[in-house]
């Protein structure tokens, strides 16, 4: 049995999808920006494993050994940059709804409703 | 010596099933500690699987800030906050929130079940695929430009967090105009 693209999709599918019913269903603002950060690497393994069986690009003149563009690295590299950013005001938003409420429930989060 | 594809499975079976059961634990355990723990197992994981697809520089990446960073700061929250991290449950509108979990897993499901069959042909491993010096010469070349602007994305992230989590000593509740007591409900 030879590991094919498909298996990795499967398995971030897998990984996105309990992320995203962790988001749902718990209710610790803690545990839901965990969960985001769950579906944010099963994306990222997504990039990468689609990087990795994406057909080799040849030089023009056909000399050079093809070369495989690094796209999905790339693209991986700034979700992270951005992940990293968002656990950071995210949390600073968790701190100040502490201060704010003295819970860290979703549900009293409520101070804009109408 | 085993030969390479047997090698390749046991490294995917055994990072996939770590991943998967540490991903669990992330979302389902109680104690906001362990999840944090199950988070920390699930990013290293990860780091497994990006070195069985040779991305090396992505490994070295995502151990330096998920495990290094982003857990650590969860772990910081977490102590900070200390048992009040922990929310209290309790059923009401639980019913809801189960079926949009569960749909979630089912659509994940019907989705994995519909791309494990894809194999398109995996070119083999061409010299310097995934290293630092070859990651590096994309992004400093076509990827320069939106490089420079996550520099700026990081100094304004800073920045906010600072902003928002500084601590307003005196301020007054929102809504009700009281002190902050935390008496809502």
């Amino acid at each position: 049995m030879i590991i094919h693209l498909g298996h990795y999709m499967a398995l971030s599918c897998v990984l996105f999808s309990i992320g995203a019913a962790g988001f749902l269903f718990r209710r610790n603002v803690l545990i839901s920006l965990m969960s985001i950060e769950l579906m944010m690497n099963a994306v990222n393994l997504t990039f990468i494993a689609a990087n990795r069986w994406q057909s080799a690009v040849p030089s023009a003149d056909g000399t050079a050994a093809p070369v495989i563009p690094h796209h999905g690295h790339i693209f991986t590299f700034f979700v992270i940059a951005v992940a990293a950013a968002e656990a950071a005001v995210g949390l600073a938003i968790v701190l100040a709804f502490y201060r704010l409420r003295k819970t860290v429930r979703t549900d009293a989060a409520d101070m804009l409703r109408g | 010596m085993p030969p390479a594809s047997i090698q390749q499975l046991v490294a995917f079976g055994f990072f996939a099933a770590v991943a998967v059961a540490s991903a669990l634990a992330t979302v389902i355990m109680r104690n906001p500690i362990r999840n944090a723990v199950g988070l920390f197992v699930h990013v290293l994981s990860l780091a497994g699987l990006y070195i069985s697809l040779s991305a090396h520089f992505l490994t070295a990446v995502q151990l330096i800030v998920y495990v290094g960073a982003v857990v650590v700061l969860f772990v910081f929250v977490i102590m900070l906050l200390g048992p009040a991290s922990e929310a209290p449950t309790d059923a009401a509108g639980r019913l809801p929130r189960a079926i949009g979990a569960g749909s979630m897993v089912a659509a994940g499901l019907f989705l994995a079940s519909v791309v494990k069959d894809l194999h398109p042909d995996r070119v083999a491993n061409p010299p310097g695929f995934g290293t630092l010096e070859s990651v590096g010469r994309e992004l400093f070349g076509p990827a320069m430009i939106p490089f420079e602007m996550a520099s700026v994305l990081l100094t304004a992230a800073i920045v906010g967090a600072f902003a928002v989590a500084r601590s307003h000593h005196g301020k007054v509740s929102m809504t009700t105009g009281e002190p902050a007591d935390g008496s809502h409900r």
